[in-house]
């Protein structure tokens, strides 16, 4: 109540304090700070960020290394967290070795130097699939929302189409025949570069790709929404009026406007790109081994998870922490941008 | 109080009498129920049509429900009798003529009465399987209509019957005679001795006619089957689990005796599933996933409980051998040698398998095996393998390992293939200085693949189809074999394994598959043979199995106590 | 708004007919067929099989053929031998006057060919139930955890109750189903021992799987519920409420929560149809017989009318769940009216 009472009072004083040259930028941003979760959330992702830059730096061994005889070996710590894994000597099965931090997987491979690296699949999925799904959806909704009419109907119609195709299947599908058809391309056509491409990051644009066409729709119902509301404005009418072109409109009259809620809403996607690619890993239609992905480490975990549970627990750790870091990112951002918090603190 | 206190005596000795009576009675009433999960990984059986049948798990139930004039001895691998009560060869050795027994009727699972019933015609006379049955069955196996992916396996034992299933011949030109109603003969068009096995394998069963013609696609749900072996199908409760009941009216013949097991209900689970379910003890018989091999070694209740038994299958790596570079016999020997099969086997697969010499399974009929051959085939041998290499530079025109162009290691991403793909990935790596790139395909696309174009380095697994070298050595490496995707000809090859083929004396038709091995695995290392599968189970204590080595379950000779 | 139920529904046979075209022409370019084997087929039996199944027709020819089984009723006379080929979802019997044992078929969705003896319809009838209990029990479930920490954390934002609730709320979504599944069957299952590890048929097994799947959906349902109970409290009716002196209670129930409900509404919809086809991973590791598998199975083993069949069915699902949604949108918000 006393929230409520604030709202409508408290606009008129906070002009008069305003100071100089604040924008909207500068004010949100302000908000977003002082938002804690938002901040942590920040910071969690930055760790990762640098984590996936530094990965050959901090990470203990190559991710690649195979070392059979070592295959499943843990750490004692480990096995005092999990009572049933006995360590051999104690009359159980588990093979006892230091050199593995949280442990080794089960072709003998450092699982932290695996989650390190894993980092950046999962922060490459976090960029790459909303920017594909920006464009796209940027794209479609710019133009049937500025255009109107016809063009929007049946652009919408396309959006609708889109909506019904169950989006999971649809990856499978394309993940499937993207698979097939770089089986053995031609070189110079298009699909040999993407192909090569696709070799190169482990299996990993192909993936991207997919589930980033898989959600341009909400992108492209949003955009269109706001941009049918921006269109009819003053500032917009004035611009054409000078003669400006459509292009330059779009692009610097419109785009500035609708950028926050864009943001907003794809930091919110980013869990589910990210749980996605965590999926297909799990049904094998993820990144190509050994190129490590928490989701894959997850599947390949959760098979021995009454054996050695450190191999699925650790990277679902990992992958909660970063899913958890973009929500209250997200939440964060979607506050601070909100233009009915302005002048409440 | 004497009289009352006998009175007593004579009451208590009465309950004492009654206890022992009904418990006996009732343990004796106890039925024998076993749930199992062997060999049901995969979900649903596609079919459990004889002559439909491809995979193991569908040819299992097959063989508990239907049994054909000879049948394989799952202890010993040799063929037994089955339907057939005794037979005879011509001299020649291509004319089998077969006695069949006269009392073995058709039945079915009656769900009213809750029990099996033989099946009666219309003057209620009882309806037993005859040598028209048999013939049935093998016709219909080989009628190019039917479509049977497994007649080529039968074919080439009856004469008449591969122009048949080609549809270019007439089914009467077939060579398989119904003399009177329980005699049938088969003519071969060569004298293979191994024939009396594939007489009995599960697409030259015999079928219910009637039922099919009647029914069509669905004659083998449970409302609509019939049966003759040592178990009736009672239930089928499509991707959740299949049960089996006992077959009173089977009368038994030494390999397939009748059951002892009242109730047999095979589910279909996945592997770590099953696993779960034995550890919560709601299933009495499961394979365990490699996932799990360390835990269960180490415990003391379950490592009791352990079960490892053969399994008639060889891993092998493929190698295209018409593709440069991989058309190098050097290069191929290089990475056969470099491969450190027992590491493999120790760390990887981890079902105590054996490092595989060559390609044949041994233990196969006329099969070398490691106590006559030791020496024969390839075993790891890095120093050789990296001589191999300089050889394969030489030949090629390289100086060093980086001017070899990619070379692709394709395998199909389920099971445990990646974990071998990239365990020998970093062998050769390490021992040669190659590094492969691993290309996993979902198992369609990749079997697909295999057929039309071999990639430079593959996977590939072959099982069994009945218990004789010339299985694995002839049908599938024969130069003209269809499942020979390697593309490797060689006329000495060809020519020993069809000469073994024929030959009677098993001990000569041994040296044969060995000389022939060392051509396919070492002189022109077409394949690298990687391992000899085995079979891990977990049985509850109390559950008896039947020791197998054909890689399937007998449950007609299992029991519970 | 009976007119615009019409319009909907006709829109949904366009979009329908539109997916049938796209998936059809995707899973026909993906290369592989449905007979490919670790050990070959002859080549003579793939192209029996091809003959057997329509596959070596031309792809329109297929296409129409296809689309016709569904939607062009036949009438057949006399008994039929069981075929997996010809299975139909409605079978009426008509009156003698049109003919003997004369019997009405409609929508034939085709065989499966994995399995010689079962058709597409076999596969509705019997797995498809099985699945849509399950996708209900979670939803139940995820209403019934996610509604009420979500108005629990509204009411009392920015206390402990708020912090906890939204907490456990980001954890849920935050821990995909493969994780919580085999930790869930583990525990419970084999530790405990306390649930059946797998299968489906009584209230008990229901529990983990529903569980599983209904806890990510909670957290959902929470934080919408919380965000949109937020924002309808402090919009001015509220206030308005609150300023006749109506006590709290029913301010909430009557005035805040009914309006509050519409965008949990419009999750639910998708989240439901979700829910029934996304049930793959729980009913693998569960061991459920559901239609979730067929989803994923179907595609790499490309059993071309099983894909079609459950892709026309997830977005026959989605639509008239959506459409539901909708009329229920405008039953609880008076301002919303449908032209």
């Amino acid at each position: 109540m006393a929230t409520m009472e604030q709202t409508s009072n408290t606009p008129v004083i906070q002009i008069s304090e305003k100071k100089k040259g604040e924008s909207l930028w500068g004010e949100s941003w302000k908000r977003l700070r002082r938002n804690r979760a938002a901040v942590i959330g920040g910071i969690i992702i930055l760790l990762n960020i640098i984590a996936a830059i530094f990965a050959p730096v901090l990470a203990p061994q190559k991710f690649d290394r195979t070392n059979l005889p070592d295959n499943n070996a843990t750490p004692a710590w480990v096995t005092q967290i999990f009572p049933n894994m006995k360590p051999k000597d104690q009359g159980g099965y588990v093979t006892i070795s230091e050199k593995y931090p949280i442990g080794a997987d089960n072709l003998g491979r450092d699982m932290l130097s695996r989650i390190i690296y894993g980092t950046q699949v999962s922060l490459l999925v976090a960029f790459i699939g909303p920017l594909v799904s920006i464009i796209v959806g940027l794209t479609v909704g710019m133009i049937a929302g500025y255009f109107g009419g016809a063009t929007d109907n049946v652009l919408m119609r396309l959006v609708d189409l889109m909506y019904a195709f169950p989006t999971l299947l649809l990856i499978i599908l394309m993940m499937t025949f993207f698979r097939t058809s770089f089986a053995s391309p031609e070189p110079g056509t298009i699909s040999y570069t993407l192909g090569q491409l696709d070799k190169e990051t482990g299996g990993m644009i192909l993936i991207f790709i997919g589930i980033g066409l898989t959600s341009w729709m909400q992108m492209a119902r949003l955009v269109r929404g706001q941009v049918l509301s921006i269109r009819e404005t003053e500032y917009v009418q004035a611009a054409r009026a000078l003669g400006a072109t459509t292009p330059k409109i779009m692009i610097s009259h419109i785009l500035p406007n609708i950028l926050g809620p864009l943001i907003v809403a794809e930091t919110l996607t980013i869990p589910t790109y990210i749980s996605y690619e965590a999926f297909l890993s799990f049904i094998g239609l993820g990144v190509n081994p050994p190129t490590p992905s928490w989701g894959s480490m997850i599947s390949e975990g959760s098979k021995n998870i009454s054996s050695y549970p450190n191999q699925a627990i650790f990277p679902a750790i990992a992958l909660f922490l970063i899913m958890f870091a973009f929500n209250f990112l997200g939440d964060g951002l979607r506050d601070a941008l909100d233009p009915r918090m302005r002048g409440r603190d | 109080m004497a009289r009352s206190r006998k009175i007593m005596r004579y009451m208590l000795l009465a309950v004492l009498a009654v206890v022992l009576t009904t418990s006996g009675v009732l343990r004796a009433q106890d039925p024998k129920i076993v749930s199992s999960g062997i060999s049901m990984v995969g979900g649903d059986l596609e079919t459990i049509d004889p002559g439909l049948a491809e995979a193991s798990s569908q040819i299992e139930v097959i063989n508990q429900i239907f049994v054909g004039l000879t049948a394989q001895d799952v202890v010993t691998a040799e063929s037994g009798l089955g339907l057939a009560s005794s037979y005879e060869v011509s001299e020649d050795g291509k004319t089998f003529t077969f006695t069949l027994m006269d009392n073995v009727p058709w039945v079915r699972y009656n769900a009213e009465t809750d029990a099996v019933e033989e099946v009666t015609d219309e003057s209620g006379a009882v309806r037993y399987v005859t040598a028209d049955d048999v013939k049935y069955g093998m016709l219909r196996s080989l009628n190019p209509d039917t479509a049977s992916p497994y007649s080529y396996v039968l074919a080439p034992y009856v004469v008449g019957a591969t122009e048949y299933n080609a549809g270019e011949g007439s089914a009467d030109d077939v060579a398989i005679t119904v003399v009177d109603a329980t005699t049938l003969e088969v003519t071969q068009p060569d004298a293979v001795p191994f024939a009396i096995s594939i007489y009995g394998l599960w697409m030259a069963r015999p079928v219910p006619q009637w039922t099919i013609e009647e029914n069509g696609d669905a004659w083998t749900e449970p409302e609509f089957i019939y049966t003759n072996g040592p178990f009736a199908l009672k239930e089928w409760a499509h991707d959740e689990s299949i049960t089996l009941v006992k077959n009173p009216f089977w009368p038994g013949s030494t390999t397939v005796p009748q059951a002892k097991l009242d109730e047999v209900t095979l589910r279909f689970l996945d592997p770590g599933v099953q696993f779960n379910e034995y550890l919560a003890g709601t299933i009495d018989a499961v394979q365990v996933p490699v996932e799990a091999i360390d835990q269960v070694k180490a415990d003391a209740t379950l490592s009791a409980e352990y079960v490892s038994g053969g399994n008639p299958c060889t891993y092998y790596i493929g190698f295209d051998n018409t593709e440069a570079p991989m058309d190098n016999a050097h290069l191929r020997r290089a990475f056969s040698f470099a491969i450190d099969r027992q590491s493999l086997v120790d760390n990887v697969t981890k079902r105590d398998e054996t490092p595989a010499q060559w390609f044949v399974y041994p233990g196969l009929q006329a099969a070398p095996t490691l106590e006559t051959n030791p020496d024969l085939g390839v075993k790891y041998d890095p120093e050789l393998a990296k001589a191999e290499l300089a050889l394969a530079l030489e030949e090629l025109g390289l100086s060093d390992v980086s001017e070899l162009p990619e070379i692709p290691y394709a395998y199909n991403d389920s099971s445990n293939h990646g974990a071998i793909a990239q365990a020998i990935q970093q062998m050769w790596t390490d021992t040669l200085g190659i590094t492969v790139t691993l290309s996993p395909q979902d198992p369609t696309t990749y079997f697909s693949l295999l057929s039309e174009d071999a990639p430079l380095v593959y996977r590939a697994g072959w099982c069994q189809d009945y218990s004789d070298a010339n299985n694995f050595d002839y049908d599938v490496f024969y130069s003209a074999s269809s499942q020979n995707d390697t593309g490797f000809v060689d006329a000495t090859y060809d020519e020993i394994v069809s000469k073994a083929r024929t030959e009677s004396d098993i001990d000569v038709r041994r040296d044969l598959y060995a000389q022939a091995e060392q051509i396919l695995v070492v002189d022109k290392a077409a394949i690298a043979p990687t391992h000899w599968y085995t079979l891990n189970l977990l049985v509850k204590p109390g559950v008896e199995r039947a020791p197998s080595v054909t890689g399937n379950e007998a449950y007609y000779l299992w029991d519970k106590s | 708004m009976g007119q615009y139920i019409v319009r909907r529904l006709l829109w949904m046979v366009l979009v329908l007919f539109l997916i049938s075209v796209v998936t059809f022409l995707l899973m026909r370019s993906v290369p592989g067929g449905p007979f490919a084997r670790e050990k070959r087929l002859p080549e003579a039996t793939v192209a029996l099989l091809n003959k057997k199944y329509n596959l070596d027709a031309p792809l329109w020819q297929q296409y129409t053929s296809y689309i016709g089984d569904i939607v062009i009723p036949t009438v057949t006379y006399g008994k039929i031998k069981p075929n997996a080929a010809e299975n139909y979802l409605l079978n009426v019997p008509l009156p003698a006057m049109f003919g003997d044992e004369a019997v009405l078929r409609w929508a034939n969705f085709g065989p499966t060919f994995k399995s010689r003896s079962r058709s597409v319809n076999d596969i509705f009838r019997e797995n498809l139930p099985i699945s849509f209990q399950l996708g209900l029990a979670a939803l139940i479930i995820a209403l019934a955890i996610g509604m009420p920490l979500g108005i629990l954390s509204a009411l009392k934002r920015n206390t402990i109750y708020d912090y906890l609730g939204m907490g456990t709320a980001l954890m849920g979504v935050s821990f995909p189903v493969i994780i919580t599944a085999p930790i869930l069957q583990y525990f419970f299952g084999v530790q405990l021992k306390i649930l059946p590890v797998s299968g489906w048929g009584d209230i008990q097994s229901m529990i983990m799987p529903a569980l599983a799947l209904g806890f990510v959906n909670a957290a959902i349902i929470a934080r919408l519920t919380r965000a949109s109970l937020l924002q309808i409290l402090g919009e001015d009716y509220i206030r308005t409420a609150r300023a006749k002196g109506l006590p709290e209670r029913v301010v909430i129930i009557i005035h805040a929560l009914k309006n509050s409900l519409i965008p949990v509404v419009t999750v639910v919809g998708p989240l439901f149809a979700a829910l029934v086809t996304g049930t793959f991973v729980v009913e693998t590791i569960f061991g459920i017989p559901g239609m979730g598998r067929f989803f994923v199975t179907s595609i790499t083993g490309r059993d071309y009318p099983v894909i079609m069949g459950t892709i026309l069915l997830y977005a026959f699902f989605l639509i008239v769940t959506n459409l539901l949604v909708d009329i229920t949108y405008a039953w609880l918000d008076p301002r919303i009216r449908y032209d």
